[in-house]
């Protein structure tokens, strides 16, 4: 089966996963969590079999090269980023909410790289720029890094929401009243499944670091990877610029927490920021001119 | 700290304002559009040139300040931190520890500390007081790592002197040699004039290979650096594989096709070549056996789509004569049957008995090299450096302190452990939990 035809129903399988995590948060039961993860990791090992694969067919075609070279490969590695790190977290926090948060964002990555008519799924050879031992390192970093972000920015999303619903009762007696009352509605339960602020605000903050730690490498592979294809390891173009941008913004949130104490939903704003930087540097950029554009 | 974060978020607007309004070379459409008075309004708050601006580098240089007067006012607190003396007996520490940091033993209060000593001692530091009836242990690891976040500031500092040095003693430019020429100037950029070399670079071959669908797989060219019109060392450049000579380096960035010129115009009578004529316009020549002079009087890189073409005007007693020679014009005549019966301005052979025709336009190939020197990358890279390591140490390291307790209750040994952390509760209660694991009697021995 070609690689292609496998990423497409690894599509579905996203879907099927941040259908499975939805469920679970809104019935309340378990088992929807566990079909969930069991359904990433078969999701998550094809994803992963169908990148080797078309690594193989790439030397088949007797042009070998990582498939990590296009826009189709960047979205599919973007999509497998998110997921591994994903399930690492779930995996050491025991906690499967953050999966209904993140998991549709690999799926629109996956959708939008197999069904946007304009992303070829081509394998095609390395034009001369492209040709450097640098590439992968530098894709790699900058990705995992993307993913972290988009860790941050569900946990973000799920801080604000939980905060919304946190606003209608006094701080304190929130739960008690729910369980007193009427029994809770579908959206309540929802919002009950979402950790708590200090666990939420710890995850924003420590995949928030982990992402600027792999931007800053990204930064530096792509640096000296420029100072030997462009001449110059800094040439202010404009992917590089909003990368820097993105750097900073991530910079003042974690000063912002170190230093000021910054928790909650300013916190939350901040991550939700930031990713859309990283949206424009990823995506955006592709709309101005500079020598970083996607073919 | 609020006027980093102030900095930080004036220097990434200026940044994105750079991203979007058009700089420097790429200007020249949008202040086109502009009216003029707010194309010099916007020229002179240099906005087409922000990351060159004077006001741009005042932003940088007041985080830089910013950074260094930060660190200067903290680090007195890290440093005491760092080098203070924690004293091994602190009893305030063991009241608030859970019951499950204590462990109770038979062996007597000296042969435990001793035991234990020794296991601290493959950590860290390790300070031990003895008293009457209790004994105190205490040790810790990675109180280095509160300076993890100086070495990371102190990084971004030297990262931005890097950046300095190269922009005040580097410079970058461009050059381009057509093959089998030598060149000894570089056009510098940003319009800043040209620079002389003290040697000559000669591109002895410009070299394109392409895969079979069309794109370009290979760029190459083969140079020979020359010294007083002696060939001193050969090299191929290809991209991402530059080249370093006299500590500059010289990159494939471009390339091209030597503008026409050079096009050769044959004249043949039946099988026997007469002449041929470097084509120019205004060229005159001789056509002796019908006492003609021509003429070239047009040049066209392409004409009406058909290539490179030529205008002849002839002069003879017989009359004047004009007519066009095509390069292509075999593939001319193929595809239009009968063309050059029908339109004798077409056809090559109109004045007899000699035919025109155009040699191939030389193809000759240029190379397009960038030429860099940027004495600031090592300074850079040694920022880089820094910085990872200042990552490592600020997110991988922490300090961690433990202290022990060993008193007698019961006529029993009774070891108690408190910690401390500055970053990592986890990280410590792993190592508590690694201790009181080796603390605790051997399972089968009599308690």
């Amino acid at each position: 089966m070609s690689n292609t035809v496998i990423l497409s129903w690894t599509t579905f399988i996203y879907l099927a996963v941040f259908a499975f995590y939805l469920i679970r948060m809104i019935s309340g039961k378990e088992f929807w969590g566990r079909l969930g993860t069991v359904t990433a990791l078969i999701g998550l090992s094809a994803h992963t079999a169908a990148l080797i694969l078309r690594w193989i067919a790439s030397y088949q075609m007797g042009i070998g090269r990582v498939p990590l070279s296009n826009f189709y490969e960047s979205l599919i590695f973007f999509a497998w980023s998110i997921m591994a790190l994903y399930l690492i977290i779930e995996w050491r926090t025991k906690n499967r909410s953050l999966g209904t948060f993140v998991v549709p964002v690999a799926f629109l990555c996956m959708a939008f790289a197999s069904l946007s008519p304009n992303i070829s799924n081509r394998i095609q050879p390395l034009i001369p720029a492209l040709q450097s031992n640098w590439l992968a390192s530098h894709v790699i970093t900058c990705f995992l890094g993307y993913a972290a972000f988009t860790v941050a920015f569900a946990s973000g999303l799920m801080a604000l929401l939980k905060g919304m619903e946190r606003g209608k009762f006094s701080p304190d007696d929130s739960a008690d009243k729910i369980d007193a009352d009427s029994p809770p509605t579908h959206f309540q339960r929802f919002i009950r499944h979402i950790p708590e602020p200090g666990i939420l605000d710890e995850l924003i903050y420590q995949s928030a670091a982990l992402g600027f730690v792999f931007l800053a490498i990204g930064i530096m592979t792509g640096s000296i990877w420029a100072h030997y294809a462009w001449g110059s390891y800094w040439s202010w173009d404009p992917k590089e610029t909003w990368s820097l941008i993105t750097w900073l913004v991530y910079a003042i949130l974690l000063h912002a927490r170190y230093v000021r104490g910054w928790r909650g939903k300013r916190m939350a704003i901040m991550a939700i920021v930031g990713f859309i930087c990283v949206l424009i540097t990823y995506l955006g950029v592709n709309y101005l001119p500079g020598l970083h554009s996607y073919q | 700290m609020k006027l980093a974060i102030v900095l930080l978020v004036l220097i990434s607007v200026a940044s994105i304002l750079g991203t979007l309004i058009p700089q420097q070379e790429a200007a020249g459409l949008f202040i086109s559009r502009l009216s003029p008075g707010m194309a010099d309004f916007l020229r002179g708050l240099q906005l087409f040139n922000i990351f060159h601006s004077a006001w741009f580098m005042v932003l940088l240089g007041l985080l830089a300040l910013n950074l260094i007067v930060c660190s200067l006012d903290r680090f007195p607190m890290a440093w005491k931190r760092f080098s203070q003396k924690n004293e091994p007996d602190r009893d305030d520490l063991f009241e608030t520890i859970p019951p499950d940091q204590m462990v109770v033993k038979e062996t007597s209060i000296t042969e435990e500390t001793s035991r234990l000593e020794k296991l601290l001692g493959k950590k860290g530091r390790v300070g031990r007081k003895d008293l009457d009836d209790r004994s105190y242990l205490y040790a810790e690891k990675g109180a280095y790592s509160y300076f993890g976040v100086y070495l990371i500031h102190i990084s971004v500092l030297v990262v931005m002197a890097g950046f300095i040095v190269g922009f005040l003693f580097g410079f970058e430019g461009y050059m381009n040699i057509p093959e089998g020429e030598s060149s000894t100037v570089v056009t510098l950029k940003r319009g800043k004039g040209a620079k002389k070399l003290d040697f000559a670079i000669r591109c002895d071959r410009f070299f394109i290979d392409f895969y079979e669908n069309g794109a370009p797989k290979t760029y190459r060219s083969d140079l020979t650096f020359m010294q007083d019109g002696r060939a001193v060392q050969s090299a191929s450049v290809l991209v991402n594989h530059p080249v370093t000579y006299a500590g500059m380096r010289f990159y494939q960035a471009s390339y091209g096709m030597i503008p026409a010129g050079d096009t050769i115009m044959n004249i043949t009578q039946g099988d026997k070549k007469i002449k041929d004529v470097q084509v120019a316009i205004g060229m005159e020549f001789d056509l002796p056996e019908k006492k003609a002079t021509a003429q070239i009087t047009r040049v066209e890189e392409n004409l009406m789509g058909m290539g490179p073409a030529v205008k002849l005007n002839i002069r003879s007693p017989a009359g004047n004569f004009q007519f066009w020679v095509f390069e292509a014009i075999e593939q001319i005549a193929q595809a239009n049957p009968g063309l050059l019966e029908q339109v004798p301005l077409f056809n090559p052979g109109a004045f007899k008995p000699y035919v025109f025709s155009l040699g191939h336009v030389d193809r000759r190939y240029y190379t397009g090299l960038q030429v860099a020197q940027d004495p600031g990358v090592p300074v850079v890279a040694t920022g880089a450096g820094l910085m990872m390591i200042g990552f490592i140490i600020v997110f991988f390291c922490s300090h961690r302190q433990i202290w022990i307790r060993l008193d007698r209750k019961a006529d029993k040994t009774r070891i108690s452990i408190a910690g401390k952390s500055n970053r990592d509760a986890v990280g410590l209660k792993r190592d508590i939990r690694k201790l009181l694991d080796a603390a605790k009697p051997k399972e089968g021995s009599a308690i």
